[in-house]
């Protein structure tokens, strides 16, 4: 398992509306908004990137000193972005399309509004494990 | 784009350029000095030449034309490398003055993105920081590994005030103020050398000096010169217009520069450089380049040169490697080849420069000499570059610079940021902006924090500038930039920084970066003491229900420190802490409609109108007709969308706060802000549409600005709160105007802390206004006005006593107490109850006894009247108070209420009461005061009652009672079980046949009882009347004194009355029902009631049992038991009657027949008929009884079977076989039947059937018509032979 990771799903207008810190590493306070930052300014790349190519897993697209961000591109425009240290290719590929399917089942619920806070608890410890499993 | 024209391209020729060493002496200074300039800036205005026109031959014979050129002047003390302190000394000392110029643009407005975007690209990028740029390269100068900086030429200057001037110019060159390079070995000490005699006419006429000067030429040659200045005689603006001072000069400017400068001074100073320059400067580069180059390819150039190179390097390998490589002295053809190709570099003949450059990067990278490698590699980059030749290659080349240097370590880490620099120009010049700013992040990445600050911060211009800009990540690197900023102590350019990339985080979602950046500009203003703009932001921060709890604290704290260090109030629009939750707004308030409670206010509307329907004048309730012409007329009727309420009553309002953080927050003074514009002031038409545009300018201003309290027109009730964290409150607001007017509720204020005041108003759009008054049963009008109307008299109730909790059955006197708090009267005072079931309205009369001795039974019977009273209140659930109850001001009015718990489970009790406002001036002729109660009712006791025909007795019934306390813990104590009504009267059972009387049953306990009913129905009464009276049968022991309780009087007899009505199941005539009435008392007292009370009493109704079996018939055999008879004379004739009663309402008709023998199979099926009756009765839980039957048949009819086998025939049924007779209803009738007995013995003589069916009252009624067959009851006849 990756020591630091942060994982963040940002709806098509640039809001993210899920956030886990999936890292073994302890938590500190301004690791949240170092990773934030670092993800926001990705989204600049990819929207680059995402345009350029047709497959969803766009692989590494940034860096920030020794982290990577990772991102994963739905048909729909939601981004599922990774910062990660670990050099895992094929890991964050199955991640990001196991977490895709999750996301297609929140989609699914009549009651979630696209683009809204995904608040599932049980979403939450889908995606944890599976953090656990890949990463 | 052509590179000469970019950036770098002048950058690199403004930069690499030759290098004149000035050698003065200190008289040269001292008349410079007077003009506030030292030597080197007198002179440096004028050593940029943009059109100096020479043509240039270097190592080819093409000559070109040199446009551009420019000369570095540099003292002689000052050739040598910046230590690393100074360096950054000087460094630090650029940021610090831009910082100064920054402070006015801190307290404008952050800019926004279109105006970023709108701007240019030189515009963008602060002008100072090209020349931090400039300087932090200038840092670099006199390296030991690079050769542009040598000095090409060297000018010695003496004043001719000097004593012996000709020897002073050899003095000058041999004082060991001499830069340490060249004694070094480094620079070649032979340079070209210039003599210059500087006169000052201040000092006297130039005679003298053309003498010294034809001195100087025969000692020295033709380069010598001779400058005069200080011609004016009085300060001038001569020189006004030169841009004199460079930058980092350590002469303040002031009016008195260049002042003593004529107009030929300065000409002669520009003739002299130029002079310099294009005579002999270039001259001597040119010189020197050809002759370098001839060396270079004597020694270098060609096959047989390059093995020779090669091998000869080889045996160099085994040097230990050190970080500088090798010494390379100026006489080294290394040293050489680099001076070759800077020169080159310099007269812009980049192609013989790149050859060269390229040439050396091998023997230095074979050398190991990885400083020097890295320098040329810079170079041959940037001759790539100027040559716009590969781009490619430039950029390896720059890369592996870079890199080199970086490997080296430390020493030459600033090389690696001036080489980066060149290279994120060069990248920008050619529109690669995003590589660029990645140039600038690695550049940032090696240094100290204030240069990686600058360096971010043109990062992030870059990303600005790339196509289609970067805004997230122009934010991300403003803010490291700032981060750096506030590191390395720069606050104000931090602040630069963070507030120039506000606008990138302005949506919402990244909440721990919007978190960071204000809550960090928040706090740097406020360290340079701008607390307004540091509240603002740090307003932002407040609700940051994400972070940690430390840092939720933290927030808080400073902002609470910076708002106090304010010294004032403050007052916030929309302060983000506590949360209120506008969805939750609820007004309350009371026009005609009154609640005793608050909580009685969320009971539906509708519920209510339902209930006082009858109770309100009809034009209320909507229902329109010639009666409510008035009532449209009255003054409440006049704005329909303003809703009324009442001078001296409150208007609550009701509104959530929500601590979104997980620190406990004290709010204080949380108060409504409202106006009231009384009724003088009011304008006629009194429409909201009238003031609704001044309320938009309104809402921007403080409610301190607008508080029109000041007249006292209004209280506003002020409420403190804790919240803690996370908590949710909900609040309720007062305002209770004093006047009459227009009240005007606008929002609400609050003080967080003792130090923050919030406000907020409250707004409605249409859509939520619309939902809102659906759902809260109130129409909220824009801005929430209200008409003030004048004061009226308002009644509070409440009902003592009343339980929440209470057991079933449970029977108890109320006291309904109503207050009048105004000084007016009200009268015509009426009230509806919702549940008649369980709470009725009582007589006064009931006040003046006892609770449990009221119901006693008395002596006197004087209550006949009552039951008519009691059927006149059921029908009508409206109940008047009388007449003459007036409840005057101030004055406190009681009425009793009786309480009767019918059924267990949750039930709400809704009590309206309305009253007439005495003195009719007022706006509101009548109000209404709502009450609602919620009660429990507990199971209690389950009672349930079976009848069954007596056999013995036509007009006796068996009662059967099963009682079960359901309780958990309750003992109940029996008292009295009642039937009501006169037609039934109920009975103990003989005392030999009734068990032990049960007094108390204990929890869990069933039982059952039994008793006997007698029916005394003597006239058929087809009007079926029920009379209250009743019989009564006390169940405890005589001993005991307990009184009788009188079922047939008030609250007992209408409480039976509802009960009647909500037990009522098919109702088929009443005849043949009976009521139970059965009374308990409750032994201990339970937890749940009040201890020391008496025991409570109870009572359970039991209604509609009915009497009828199946058969609706009832018989009876009358004759003789024995006979004695001399059967030797004859046989025995026996009479016997059967006296037959319908218990229908119907007609019967009923056909009897006798059989002389009787079918076997038949013989118990009466009793299994029964038993089946029995057991689709409902209400019987206990089966036993009906084996018990079963049993009890078995056990009479055994006997008379044996003996009927036995004696086959031995009577005979004489007279007629079959009877066909109609039974009128409850009629009795008798059939004469006889027998023949032909033997002394025992006979049964139940061998006859009965046929019945019952004829329907009416033809036409289709229903109950049924029919059937029963057999006789035994009945035993004994006849004895009695010989005569």
């Amino acid at each position: 398992m990756a020591n630091t990771a942060c994982f963040i799903i940002v709806s098509r207008n640039d809001i993210p509306i899920y956030e886990a810190e999936v890292g073994s590493a302890m938590k500190k306070e301004e690791a949240a908004q170092q990773h934030q930052f670092i993800l926001h300014a990705a989204l600049d790349i990819v929207e680059d990137l995402a345009w350029t190519t047709s497959a969803m897993f766009l692989k590494a697209v940034d860096k920030f000193n020794d982290l990577v961000v990772s991102v994963y591109v739905t048909a729909g425009h939601t981004r599922f972005m990774l910062l990660h240290d670990s050099r895992n290719e094929d890991g964050i590929k199955s991640f990001f399309q196991e977490v895709q399917e999750l996301y297609i089942k929140i989609l699914l619920n009549p009651l979630y509004l696209p683009g809204s806070r995904i608040t599932s608890s049980h979403f939450d410890t889908k995606v944890r494990a599976l953090a656990r499993k890949y990463l | 784009m052509d590179p000469l024209r970019s950036y770098l391209g002048r950058l690199l020729q403004e930069e690499i350029t030759p290098v004149i060493m000035v050698l003065s002496t200190p008289l040269v200074e001292d008349a410079c000095q007077t003009n506030g300039l030292n030597f080197i800036e007198l002179l440096l205005p004028f050593s940029v030449f943009n059109k100096i026109n020479v043509p240039v031959r270097t190592a080819s014979d093409q000559p070109y034309r040199l446009q551009m050129f420019k000369l570095r002047l540099a003292y002689a003390s000052d050739i040598h490398l910046q230590n690393y302190e100074a360096a950054e000394e000087h460094l630090k000392k650029v940021v610090l003055d831009a910082s100064q110029k920054t402070l006015t643009d801190l307290i404008s407005e952050p800019p926004q993105l279109e105006n970023l975007l709108k701007n240019s690209e030189s515009d963008l990028c602060p002008s100072w920081i090209e020349t931090f740029n400039k300087e932090l390269i200038r840092t670099l100068s006199f390296s030991e590994h690079e050769t542009f900086d040598h000095p090409v030429a060297c000018l010695l200057v003496v004043s001719s005030k000097d004593e012996q001037p000709i020897n002073r110019f050899v003095d000058i060159l041999n004082t060991n103020q001499l830069p340490s390079l060249l004694s070094d070995g480094v620079m070649d000490p032979k340079v070209l050398k210039h003599y210059l005699l500087l006169h000052d006419n201040q000092d006297g006429s130039p005679e003298k000096i053309t003498s010294i000067l034809a001195e100087m030429r025969n000692t020295y040659g033709s380069n010598c010169k001779l400058l005069c200045i200080n011609s004016a005689q009085s300060a001038n603006g001569n020189g006004k217009d030169i841009q004199w001072m460079p930058y980092g000069s350590h002469v303040l400017r002031n009016d008195d520069i260049a002042c003593f400068l004529s107009t030929d001074d300065i000409n002669a100073v520009r003739d002299f450089m130029l002079d310099l320059s294009s005579n002999y400067v270039i001259p001597h580069v040119e010189q020197k380049i050809r002759i370098l180059n001839q060396q270079v390819a004597a020694t270098r150039k060609g096959f047989r040169n390059q093995i020779k190179n090669l091998w000869w390097r080889k045996g160099k390998e085994d040097t230990p490697e050190t970080a500088n490589g090798p010494i390379y002295t100026f006489s080294s053809i290394e040293s050489q080849i680099r001076v070759l190709a800077d020169y080159a570099f310099m007269l812009r003949d980049y192609e013989l420069a790149l050859s060269n450059y390229r040439l050396l990067s091998t023997d230095y990278k074979l050398d190991k000499a990885w400083k020097r490698y890295a320098g040329v590699q810079e170079m041959t980059g940037l001759c790539y570059f100027m040559l716009d030749q590969s781009r490619k290659d430039s950029e390896y080349c720059m890369e592996s610079a870079f890199t080199t240097y970086l490997k080296i370590g430390s020493s030459s880490q600033r090389n690696a940021s001036r080489c980066g620099l060149w290279w994120a120009e060069m990248l920008k010049a050619r529109g690669q902006f995003k590589d660029a700013a990645n140039i600038y992040f690695r550049i940032s990445n090696e240094e100290p924090s204030l240069l990686a600050a600058v360096m971010l911060e043109q990062a992030s211009y870059c990303y600005l500038l790339s196509s289609p800009p970067m805004l997230r990540k122009y934010g991300f690197h403003l803010v490291l930039a700032g981060n750096r900023y506030y590191m390395s102590d720069q606050r104000h350019h931090a602040i630069r920084a963070y507030r120039n990339a506000l606008f990138v985080y302005k949506q919402n979602g990244w909440t721990y970066i919007s978190d960071h950046v204000h809550y960090n500009v928040g706090r740097w203003y406020s360290f340079i003491g701008i607390l307004d703009v540091a509240v603002k932001h740090m307003l932002e921060v407040l609700a940051c229900s994400h972070q940690s709890l430390a840092t939720q604290n933290m927030f808080l704290n400073d902002f609470f420190h910076i708002v106090q260090s304010m010294g004032k109030k403050f007052e916030v629009y929309k302060l983000r802490l506590p949360v209120i939750n506008m969805a939750s707004l609820k007004v309350l308030y009371e026009d005609f409609r009154t609640y005793a409670s608050p909580s009685d206010v969320h009971v539906s509307e509708s519920l209510w109108q339902s209930l006082e329907e009858e109770l309100v004048p009809s034009a209320s309730t909507g229902r329109s007709n010639w009666l409510d012409s008035q009532i449209k007329s009255s003054s409440s009727k006049r704005n329909d969308e303003s809703p009324v309420c009442v001078a001296g009553e409150s208007v609550v309002v009701d509104l959530e706060f929500i601590n979104p953080l997980q620190v406990s927050i004290s709010v204080s003074e949380i108060s409504l802000i409202c106006e009231l514009m009384a009724k003088s002031k009011e304008p006629d038409t009194g429409s909201a549409s009238h003031t609704a545009p001044e309320e938009d300018s309104e809402l921007k201003d403080s409610p301190s600005c607008r508080d029109s309290n000041s007249d006292g027109s209004f209280t506003l009730s002020k409420l403190d709160v804790v919240l803690g964290g996370g908590e949710t409150k909900r609040i309720q607001l007062e305002v209770s105007p004093k006047i009459e007017g227009l009240l005007k509720i606008s929002g609400v204020r609050w003080t967080l802390s003792d130090i923050v005041v919030g406000y907020q108003y409250f707004e409605f759009d249409s859509k939520n206004k619309e939902k809102k008054g659906r759902r809260a049963r109130r129409s909220l009008s824009h801005n929430l006005s209200f008409i003030v109307i004048k004061g009226l008299p308002k009644l509070d109730a409440c009902i003592q006593h009343l339980p929440k909790k209470v057991y079933a059955g449970d029977l108890r006197l109320l006291l309904l107490e109503l207050h009048n708090q105004s000084e007016f009267s009200v009268k015509n005072i009426k009230m509806k109850i919702s549940h008649p079931r369980y709470l009725i309205p009582g007589n006064m009369e009931d006040l003046e006894m006892d609770f449990p001795e009221c119901l006693e039974k008395q002596k006197s019977s004087g209550s006949k009247e009552t039951p008519a009273n009691v059927m006149l209140k059921f029908k009508n659930l409206l109940f008047s108070f009388p007449d003459d109850a007036t409840i005057q001001g101030g004055t406190n009015f009681t009425w009793p209420l009786w309480f009767h718990a019918g059924l267990s489970g949750r039930i709400s009790l809704y009590i309206s009461i309305y009253y007439e406002v005495a003195s009719c001036s007022s706006d509101m002729k009548y109000r209404i005061l709502r009450m609602h109660h919620d009660l429990e009712v507990l199971p209690s006791l389950d009672v349930s009652f079976q009848i069954s025909p007596c056999e013995s007795s036509l007009e006796e019934y068996f009662v059967r009672m099963d009682i079960l306390n359901r309780t958990k813990s309750e003992t109940f104590s029996l008292n009295q079980l009642s039937c009501v009504g006169n037609l039934w009267e109920i009975l103990a059972l003989p005392e030999s046949l009734s068990m032990q009387p049960v007094q108390t049953l204990l929890a869990g306990q069933a039982l059952s009882c039994f008793f006997k009913l007698k029916d005394c129905r003597k006239v058929i009464n087809t009007e079926g009347e029920v009379t209250l009276q009743g019989s009564d049968l006390l169940m405890i022991s005589h001993s005991c004194k307990e009184a009788m309780i009188d079922v047939s009087r008030s609250p007992l007899a209408e409480f039976h009355q509802h009960e009647r009505f909500h037990q009522g199941k098919s109702a088929k005539g009443d005849s043949s029902i009976v009521d139970f009435i059965l009374i308990s008392k409750m032994q201990g007292n339970g937890p749940v009631f009040e201890p020391g009370m008496q025991p409570k009493l109870l009572s359970y109704h039991a209604c509609h049992c009915s009497i009828s079996s199946r058969c609706p018939l009832s018989w009876q055999m009358n004759g003789p038991r024995m006979i004695n008879h001399d059967f030797s004379g004859s046989f025995c004739e026996a009479n016997f009657h059967l006296r037959i009663h319908s218990c229908s309402d119907a007609a019967v008709i009923i056909r009897l027949t006798t059989y002389d023998t009787l079918p076997e199979k038949n013989q118990s099926s009466d009793g299994v008929k029964l038993s089946d009756s029995a057991e689709n009765e409902g209400g019987w839980h206990d089966i036993s009884l009906v084996n018990d039957m079963k049993v009890l048949s078995s056990v009479h009819g055994n006997r008379p079977k044996k003996s009927s086998v036995d004696t086959l025939s031995p009577f005979v049924w004489c007279a007629t076989s079959s009877t066909k007779l109609k039974l009128e209803p409850l009629c009795t009738t008798e059939i004469s039947l006889k027998i023949c007995l032909f033997a002394a013995g025992t006979y049964d003589l139940s061998n006859y059937e009965l046929h019945w069916e019952v004829k329907p009252l009416e033809e036409g009624i289709a229903g109950v018509s049924s029919s059937g067959t029963v057999h006789g009851h035994p009945f035993y006849l004994t006849v004895l032979h009695a010989p005569r």
